[in-house]
């Protein structure tokens, strides 16, 4: 885990495919990019098997480009569309058991700093609601009260995308799937607030029409876990196949779905302000300038 | 034959948005030239599809008409395209990425 594994063997340069030469000689190990670069420099994430349009793999993308040290971060995965993206990228990517993404991410994060003592490694889990909220909803929730410091992103596209359609715990009341014929009859689970009472340190929800919000919550996220605690992302990942959106109408649909109940939300504990502010100079969790002192 | 982006370098230099590049799902596909539009006395550089990597989607024209108002990209059957960059073409540099463009794809 250095910028060595991104390197050549000696002697074997000519000899590998032009995507590899790329991304050892342009690829944003060791620099610091952000997606207003996107374009100009070789991607981690690399070819892929999602479908045309799909506004997770763009989630997907925008994650990989914000971490801050991509060098240096492992991503944990399960069962789900989300795997066949983040799978195809040059970082580490750990697949388990369907839902114990973030018991394998609670191993892996102790070991890193048992190994690594002080040098951050970042682990991040991207999972989607199935494997989250459904299926690893137990282990996730014990991970966060275990206070276990490593990133959780939920990509939700309220539906198993992957088996058909069926309903999940995050799709939204009323929604008729294709394996769902019924609508469903539940609300939506509230993981934001699981999140906050089970003790994350920072909980947000983001929808990938603002890139550059995406980035900005992804890299508090990632810094947040190294020392402070458990922090978790919702991110809206819309599925264009089961609920049948144009794919030219994703973002459009992602607007909308953002002003309806996926509205910008961040909740940064006092620890994670402070810690954000005095190691990382983020301005706007600095102290308030005290408040003008009284004339009496 | 399918249908690939293909984005106007006069409206796309003249701007310079950068959004169908942040927009597209697919990564190192809206690739950005700096020098595209200079030949041409343009302001900026343009960007450009590797179209071996597009699948169709037509989310940077949405983009591009919506967001940006630029109406800059447009979806081309693949064998009728002006000019095309392919993956094998596109070189990086320091600060930006070139692509050599060949006349016509064939086939």
């Amino acid at each position: 885990m250095s910028l060595d594994y991104v390197k050549f063997s000696p002697g074997f340069e000519k000899f590998m495919p032009k995507e590899y030469r790329d991304m050892v000689e342009h690829g944003p190990f060791g620099k610091k990019v952000t997606v207003s670069q996107m374009g100009s420099f070789k991607e981690i994430l690399e070819e892929h098997p999602m479908c045309a349009g799909c506004a997770m793999t763009l989630f997907i993308r925008l994650a990989i480009i914000s971490f801050p040290n991509p060098e240096d971060t492992i991503t944990v995965g399960t069962a789900g569309c989300g795997r066949l993206a983040i799978s195809q990228a040059a970082i580490p990517f750990v697949y388990g058991n369907y839902g114990d993404q973030n018991g394998v991410a609670s191993g892996l994060s102790r070991g890193l700093r048992l190994r690594f003592g002080d040098k951050p490694k970042d682990v991040v889990v991207m999972v989607g609601d199935g494997g989250m909220a459904d299926i690893g909803f137990s282990g996730t929730l014990h991970s966060w009260f275990r206070k276990e410091k490593f990133t959780t992103i939920m990509l939700d596209n309220e539906v198993y995308g992957n088996t058909g359609g069926q309903e999940s715990g995050m799709t939204n009341q009323g929604a008729v799937l294709k394996m769902a014929p019924l609508g469903k009859k539940f609300e939506k689970m509230d993981m934001l607030g699981m999140a906050k009472i089970a003790g994350c340190a920072y909980v947000a929800t983001v929808v990938p029409n603002n890139p550059r919000r995406v980035e900005s919550v992804i890299k508090k996220a990632v810094l947040i876990a190294r020392e402070v605690g458990p922090t978790y992302i919702q991110a809206y990942t819309s599925c264009n196949i089961e609920y049948a959106i144009p794919t030219d109408k994703v973002m459009e649909d992602a607007k909308n779905v953002e002003n309806d109940r996926y509205q910008f939300s961040e909740y940064v504990t006092e620890d994670a302000k402070q810690y954000l502010a005095e190691r990382y100079g983020y301005k706007e969790f600095l102290p308030k300038p005290a408040a003008a002192i009284s004339k009496a | 034959m399918y249908l690939v982006a293909d984005i106007n370098v006069e409206i796309c230099a003249a701007t310079s948005c950068k959004l169908c590049t942040q927009f597209c799902p697919e990564a190192n596909t809206i690739l950005y030239n700096n020098d595209a539009g200079k030949e041409k006395g343009l302001k900026y550089g343009s960007a450009y599809v590797a179209v071996d990597r597009c699948k169709g989607c037509a989310q940077c024209v949405w983009v591009c008409d919506n967001m940006a108002k630029h109406h800059a990209i447009k979806m081309v059957m693949i064998d009728q395209l002006p000019q095309a960059a392919i993956t094998d073409n596109v070189t990086y540099g320091e600060k930006d990425t070139t692509a050599l463009l060949v006349s016509q794809m064939v086939g």
